[in-house]
């Protein structure tokens, strides 16, 4: 068990920079989520914590040790794959104790330790297996146990759950979860799921692009995102954004939506005249009397929820991409969603009054995408 | 699954037993030839089975030839070459899958290129090289010259093995405290077995079958002779006894059976299956 520091972290393949200035203190115990699209840097910064990976600058620490030019087996860490690589010509029992044996440890002990992670796992039958004659699940288990013998000080995840079908990793996410808390091994956990990030970690790492774009618990990155990007990404669906010129009304400063007033937050009085970036979530949406008119394109029926689409007035449209606005393939600046939880019918071609509570609206800069006011 | 029509059956087994017999053929008229005399080889109408088997041309052939030498001589290459081969071509073929090299894939295709000269071409340099060397007449010369054949095209099949074979497992290993060495020895050559078994069965056949380079650099006595010059020099000028020859055919068949039939069970493929998801 262990404290975790990158400090000044870069990486470079040539000209290409994959992660920059990469700062973050893991403490003692805690499970850190990385999460990001695709692409972000996420995996090569887990990759650099193992010693798997070379830093181009700055230094690694595990339990205050510089552990940045030591080899992986030598960091004290365990490590479980997204494929698993489990040992394919070793039994369950033989890649259990493989991490141990490499270590020197006598064969008892390693017996030991073995059968007890088997038995916290559920692996107990399947010891003397290969690989090759065991469902997804179990293999997945015996890519844990191979961990959890080692006692090292920090865990090392890399999309574990990605291989697994959607019932199974519901259930293997909170094992997992579970797992960590009774052993109380830091972890650091790599996914692009959000939902994933959001429930299982006690520290969340947004990444983007090789930088770190927020760090915070799930409460602090779904209600104070730092910019567009974090905005968008965490929560699903993801927040709906739209574009406008700060007006002062008479009750305070105001937004045009679709032609009509909608009021903003006090902190924006400052900002009159100027273009923003706002944000609302959509199960902030309230569907009411008294705001901006807008028809419904589509009706989502989830059986207790229901998503409805329509259309971002022109005016207000962002003329951002979907990679900028962390947003998934089905999300564009066009369509905004509203998700509503009660009993009414919804058709499409409906128009229905909307009302965008002020203490629910986000404000971001257009140039800079960070939170405004 | 959908019944198989008798004739589609029919025809499927009648293809497989005309290939059969058309692989099996020469080895059949091999013994045959063994055990009779030359003079009833072209006796008409042929006896598919002699009536009277001549089982002491095994005998004759050990009596009066160095059979024994040169059966030694030709498993002690063919063994050198198998290892010396692989020893080499594990290490670069596991350079060339693994490590992002400046200009890896331009010398991958070197390699290769190398394996598509002639030997016959190789032979005159190959030559010089091993006389001012003092390996003429030495096995290791044909060790040597073979593997320099042998090598590229190992070096190619381990590649595309080791490229199948997912990184992650050597860098578990790497992560469980393996040393990069321990790594090949523990996890990448237990998993690469069938592409090794295949690789090693390649060196070893074409080591074991070959006659040129034999000829060349170990014409001095016939001590150092390989099984296939033995062979050929009992081939007379006037008199050629085909069944000695036959004989002592069967006899250099036998070790590639053997190392076949051991190396068979590696060669069955699958053995990576279940590392990952």
């Amino acid at each position: 068990m262990a404290t975790v520091q990158f400090e000044q972290i870069t990486k470079s393949y040539g000209a290409v920079e994959a992660i920059r200035n990469f700062n973050l203190d893991i403490a003692d115990g805690e499970f850190c989520v990385f999460v990001g699209p695709s692409g972000c840097g996420k995996s090569t910064a887990l990759k650099m914590l193992a010693g798997l990976e070379a830093t181009s600058g700055g230094t690694i620490s595990i339990g205050g040790r510089d552990v940045t030019e030591l080899g992986p087996g030598k960091r004290d860490i365990a490590m479980v794959f997204q494929n698993y690589a489990l040992y394919p010509h070793m039994s369950v029992r033989k890649n259990i104790g493989f991490g141990l044996k490499m270590h020197n440890m006598a064969s008892s002990e390693i017996d030991r330790r073995v059968e007890e992670a088997a038995r916290l796992l559920e692996l107990t039958p399947y010891l003397d297996r290969k690989p090759r004659a065991l469902s997804g699940g179990q293999r997945q288990r015996v890519a844990l146990g191979r961990a959890i013998v080692r006692e090292p000080a920090a865990f090392l995840m890399d999309e574990p759950l990605s291989n697994l079908d959607a019932k199974l990793r519901v259930q293997t996410r909170s094992e997992i979860v579970k797992l960590q808390r009774r052993l109380g091994v830091t972890t650091i956990y790599v996914t692009h799921d959000q939902t994933e990030a959001l429930t299982m970690a006690d520290k969340i790492v947004v990444m983007k692009g090789g930088e770190i774009q927020q760090v915070g618990s799930a409460e602090e990155l779904f209600h104070t995102p730092v910019n567009v990007f974090v905005a968008g990404f965490i929560g699903s669906p993801g927040m709906n954004f739209f574009h406008g010129r700060v007006e002062s009304g008479a009750r305070g400063p105001v937004t045009r939506f679709g032609g009509q007033h909608i009021p903003l937050p006090d902190s924006c009085a400052g900002m009159s005249g100027r273009d923003m970036i706002f944000g609302i979530r959509p199960e902030h949406i309230r569907v009411g009397l008294e705001g901006p008119d807008v028809g419904l394109s589509l009706v989502e029926n989830l059986g207790t929820e229901k998503i409805l689409h329509f259309h971002t007035p022109a005016e207000n449209v962002l003329e951002l991409d979907r990679t900028q606005l962390g947003a998934d393939e089905e999300r564009d600046a066009q369509t905004m969603l509203i998700r509503v939880i009660d009993d009414r019918r919804y058709s499409e071609a409906e128009t229905l009054s909307l009302a965008f509570p002020v203490e629910k609206l986000h404000v971001f800069d257009p140039d800079t995408h960070a939170a405004a006011g | 699954m959908q019944k198989r029509h008798p004739l589609a059956t029919f025809a499927l087994y009648a293809s497989v037993l005309v290939t059969c017999a058309i692989l099996l053929f020469p080895i059949y008229w091999m013994v045959v030839t063994a055990l009779q005399p030359s003079s009833n080889l072209r006796a008409y109408p042929p006896q598919f089975w002699p009536a009277d088997p001549q089982w002491n041309v095994f005998a004759d052939l050990l009596a009066k030839h160095p059979f024994v030498l040169w059966f030694s001589n030709t498993i002690l290459i063919a063994f050198a070459t198998m290892t010396l081969s692989l020893a080499v071509s594990i290490l670069a073929a596991y350079a060339l899958s693994r490590f992002r090299l400046r200009g890896g894939t331009g010398l991958g295709l070197f390699i290769l290129t190398s394996k598509m000269l002639p030997a016959t071409l190789l032979i005159i340099p190959l030559f010089a090289i091993f006389r001012s060397t003092g390996l003429v007449g030495s096995l290791w010369s044909v060790v040597i010259a073979q593997a320099t054949l042998i090598v590229p095209f190992c070096t190619w099949m381990l590649k595309g093995y080791f490229d199948t074979m997912p990184p992650e497992l050597e860098q578990a290993a790497l992560v469980d405290g393996c040393s990069p060495l321990g790594t090949i020895f523990r996890i990448v050559l237990p998993v690469a077995a069938p592409g090794l078994a295949a690789t090693a069965l390649y060196a070893f056949v074409v080591s074991w079958s070959d006659f040129l380079f034999g000829r060349t650099f170990l014409t001095t006595n016939d001590e150092s002779w390989t099984l296939q010059m033995g062979i050929a020099s009992l081939k007379g000028e006037f008199v050629t006894e085909w069944n000695v020859i036959m004989a002592g055919s069967i006899m250099a068949s036998i070790p590639i059976i053997i190392v076949y039939l051991f190396l068979e069970r590696f060669l069955v493929g699958g053995l990576a299956a279940g590392s990952e998801k």
